[in-house]
C-alpha cells in the first residue's frame, strides 16, 4: 500500500516539493540576508533598507518587493486541498478503479487510512516548515513587527490550514466523484471558511482591550505597532458625543479618543486557537470521510 | 458443501428503483456459471454485492458462507473481481500493475503472473493507457487470478473486445478454470460469449432472476413445437407454456417440461442456447420459474 500510494501521487509529491523549497528558499535567503545586514539596521527603519547593495542584496530586495512567501503561504494550501485532496478519492471513482482497489487483499478503511497519511502528512510537515521559515524571518526584524498582518502566513495557522483544506478536498471528491467540481467546491468553500473565520471570528477568540486615551494619537498602529488594532478609533468631545472616525476641522473639538485592540503578546494564543478551529474541523471532515468511503461510497 | 455464492430473497434499491429484487441464486462450485440479461438487468449490481463492493437492501448474500459486506477481510484473498470496462491505472506500467497486485494480496503468485503475460507477449514496461482493448482485459484477468482466487467475478469482461480478443480472452480463462478449479460467475449481454464456455446459466431481467440451471438441463428441458393454429383456448396439459406466438396459420409454443403426444401437423423445432434465452428474455413478466435448482440445494 505504501508502494501504491508513492506511485500515485510521486508526481504531486514533486510538485509540492519544488513549490515548498521555492518558497522555503525564498524566505529562508531574505532571511539570511537581513541577518547579514542586521548590524547596520536601526529599530526605527524597515528591514528592506538594511540590504546591502551588492547582487545578493538586491535579489532579496527584489524577492521582498514579490512577496512571493506571504502570498505563497496563503494560496498554497488551497491549492493542495484542490489538486491533490480533491482527486484523491474522486480520480478512482471516474476511472473505475476503486473497484479494482477495494477488491485487492486490503480493506478500503486501511487503503483509505494508509493513502491519507501518506498525503497529508508530508504535505502538513512542508507547511509547517516554510510557515516556520515565516515565523524566523519575522523574527530578524525585531520586537517591533507587526505580526498581525501576516497571521494566515505563520508556521502553525498555514499548517492547520493544509490540513483543513486537503480534509475538505477529499470529503468534497468522495462525495461529488468527479475530480474537476470536486475541486472547484474545495476552493470556494476553503475560501468561505477562512475569509468567515478571519473577518468574523477571529477578533473575538479573547474579549479585545478597549484604549481610552485622552492622547489622539496613543491609538492605532503608530502608538503600538505590534498590536492588532480593530475597526477604526471612535473620537469623543468633552461632553461625550461621538464625533467619527476621523478628525478634522469640521467635526468640533475631539477631547478623548477610544479604540479596541488585540496586544501583541496575544498573538501566540490566538494562532494556537485558530489552528485548534481549523484542526477541529479537518479531523471532523475525515471522520465522516471514513465513514463516507467505508460505508457509502460505491 | 458450501456453495461460492447463494443469494437469498436479495434486493438492493438505489433511491426509488430496485436494481434488483428477491433474487434468490446459488452459484454451484467449480462451474462456470453465466450472468445474462439485458443492460439493466442487475447484474453489475450483483456481482457488485457478491464483491463486497455494495450492501444489500434486503434479503441476504453470501459468499463461502460469509457475508461479503460484513466479513470482506476473510473474502478479499479468495475472490477475484474484474470490474466492468476493466479498469486499470493507465499511468501504471504492466510491471508497476503487477507490483499494484503484489503489495495488495497477502496471497500472490509472481511467478505464475509474470509467465502467463508473457505467454501474451504484453511487455511490462509498457504503459497500461497504450495497451490495445484486448491485452488490457488480458492484464486485468491475469491480475484477478494472480492471488490464485477460489472464486472469480467478471462484469461484461469482453464487451468491448473485438470477436478475436473475445474469443481470446476466453481461451485464457477456460485454461485457468480448467487448470485451478475455480468457481466462475461470469456477466455478459452477448449470449454467443458465454455458450462456448458456461456450464451454468442464470437469466436475469428488470431485476428479477428467469431462469437458472445447468445449460445442459435447460436445453433438455425446453422445447419449441410449432404446428397448426391453435384456438386461444387450447390447454397444454404435461408442460408448462413459456411463450406461444401465432401467426395466421400457425403456432409456436415454447414449453418447458416433457414434449407431449403431438397431434397430427406438430412438429418438434430445433431451439438452440441463444433462442431460448431471447425467449425469456422477451417474455420477462410471463413466466417467472420456480426455482428447481434452489429446491435441489435446500433438500
Amino acid at each position: 500500500m505504501i508502494w501504491v500510494t508513492w506511485r500515485q501521487h510521486r508526481l504531486e509529491a514533486l510538485w509540492a516539493l519544488v513549490l515548498a523549497a521555492l518558497l522555503g528558499g525564498s524566505v529562508g535567503y531574505v532571511a539570511l540576508q537581513i541577518s547579514f545586514a542586521s548590524g547596520r539596521c536601526p529599530s526605527t527603519v524597515g528591514f528592506g533598507y538594511c540590504l546591502s547593495s551588492d547582487p545578493f542584496g538586491q535579489i532579496a530586495q527584489a524577492i521582498l518587493r514579490f512577496n512571493l512567501a506571504q502570498y505563497g503561504l496563503v494560496v498554497l494550501p488551497a491549492l493542495a486541498g484542490a489538486f491533490i485532496g480533491a482527486p484523491l478519492v474522486a480520480r478512482e471513482i471516474e476511472n473505475g478503479t476503486q473497484h479494482l482497489a477495494w477488491t485487492q487483499g486490503v480493506t478500503r478503511m486501511r487503503w483509505l487510512l494508509v493513502k491519507l497519511a501518506l498525503v497529508f502528512i508530508p504535505l502538513i510537515a512542508a507547511a509547517a516548515l516554510v510557515g516556520y521559515l515565516e515565523v524566523v524571518f519575522l523574527n530578524l526584524q525585531g520586537p517591533q513587527v507587526n505580526r498581525w498582518d501576516i497571521f494566515d502566513q505563520q508556521a502553525p495557522v498555514v499548517a492547520a490550514a493544509t490540513f483543513f483544506a486537503l480534509a475538505l478536498g477529499v470529503a468534497f471528491g468522495a462525495v461529488i466523484r468527479r475530480s474537476i467540481p470536486a475541486m472547484a467546491a474545495t476552493l470556494l468553500a476553503f475560501v468561505v471558511v477562512r475569509v468567515g473565520i478571519a473577518e468574523l471570528v477571529r477578533s473575538h477568540y479573547v474579549a479585545p482591550l478597549v484604549k481610552t486615551t485622552h492622547d489622539l494619537n496613543a491609538v492605532g498602529s503608530q502608538a503600538d505597532p505590534t498590536a492588532w488594532w480593530l475597526g477604526f478609533p471612535n473620537y469623543y468631545d468633552s461632553a461625550g458625543h461621538l464625533l467619527g472616525n476621523l478628525i478634522g476641522p469640521s467635526v468640533g473639538q475631539p477631547s478623548y479618543v477610544v479604540q479596541s485592540f488585540q496586544p501583541g503578546d496575544r498573538f501566540w494564543a490566538f494562532e494556537t486557537i485558530e489552528s485548534a478551529i481549523l484542526c477541529t474541523l479537518a479531523l471532523l471532515i475525515l471522520g465522516f470521510v471514513v465513514y463516507w468511503v467505508t460505508r457509502r461510497a460505491t | 458443501m458450501i456453495a461460492p455464492i447463494e443469494a437469498t430473497g436479495l434486493g438492493k434499491r438505489f433511491g426509488r428503483t430496485w436494481a434488483l429484487d428477491d433474487c434468490s441464486i446459488r452459484v454451484p462450485a467449480g462451474k462456470i456459471a453465466g450472468l445474462v440479461g439485458p443492460n439493466g438487468a442487475g447484474k453489475t449490481t450483483f456481482l457488485h454485492l457478491a464483491a463486497g463492493l455494495l450492501r444489500p437492501t434486503a434479503g441476504e448474500i453470501t459468499v463461502f458462507g460469509r457475508s461479503p459486506h460484513g466479513q470482506l477481510l476473510l473474502l478479499l484473498d479468495r475472490v477475484g473481481f474484474v470490474a466492468q470496462d476493466t479498469p486499470l491505472y493507465s499511468g501504471f506500467s504492466v510491471g508497476d500493475m503487477l507490483r499494484f497486485g503484489r503489495e495488495l494480496n497477502r496471497r500472490w503468485d509472481q511467478a505464475d503472473v509474470e509467465e502467463r503475460l508473457r505467454s501474451l507477449d504484453i511487455p511490462f514496461d509498457k504503459r497500461v493507457g497504450q495497451l490495445s482493448g484486448g491485452q488490457r482485459s488480458q492484464v486485468a484477468l491475469t491480475l484477478a487470478l494472480g492471488k490464485h482466487p477460489e472464486l472469480l467475478l467478471l462484469d461484461e469482461p469482453v464487451a468491448r473486445l473485438d470477436p478475436l480478443a473475445r474469443r481470446e480472452f476466453m481461451r485464457r480463462l477456460t485454461e485457468a478454470v480448467a487448470e485451478e478449479g475455480i468457481t466462475v460467475l461470469l456477466s455478459s449481454h452477448v449470449m454467443a460469449d458465454l455458450e462456448r464456455v458456461c456450464d451454468y446459466l442464470i437469466i436475469i431481467a428488470a431485476g428479477r432472476v428467469q431462469v437458472a440451471g445447468e445449460i445442459e438441463a435447460l436445453l433438455a428441458s425446453h422445447h419449441l413445437i410449432v404446428g397448426p393454429r391453435l384456438n386461444a383456448n387450447a390447454r397444454l396439459s404435461g408442460a408448462e407454456l413459456v411463450k406461444a406466438q401465432h401467426t395466421e396459420r400457425q403456432s409456436s409454443l415454447w414449453i418447458r417440461g416433457s414434449v407431449p403426444e403431438l397431434g397430427a401437423g406438430w412438429r418438434e423445432e430445433p431451439l438452440p442456447l441463444e433462442e431460448l434465452v431471447i425467449t425469456y428474455l422477451s417474455a420477462p413478466r410471463a413466466v417467472t420459474l420456480p426455482r428447481p435448482q434452489l429446491e435441489e440445494a435446500a433438500s
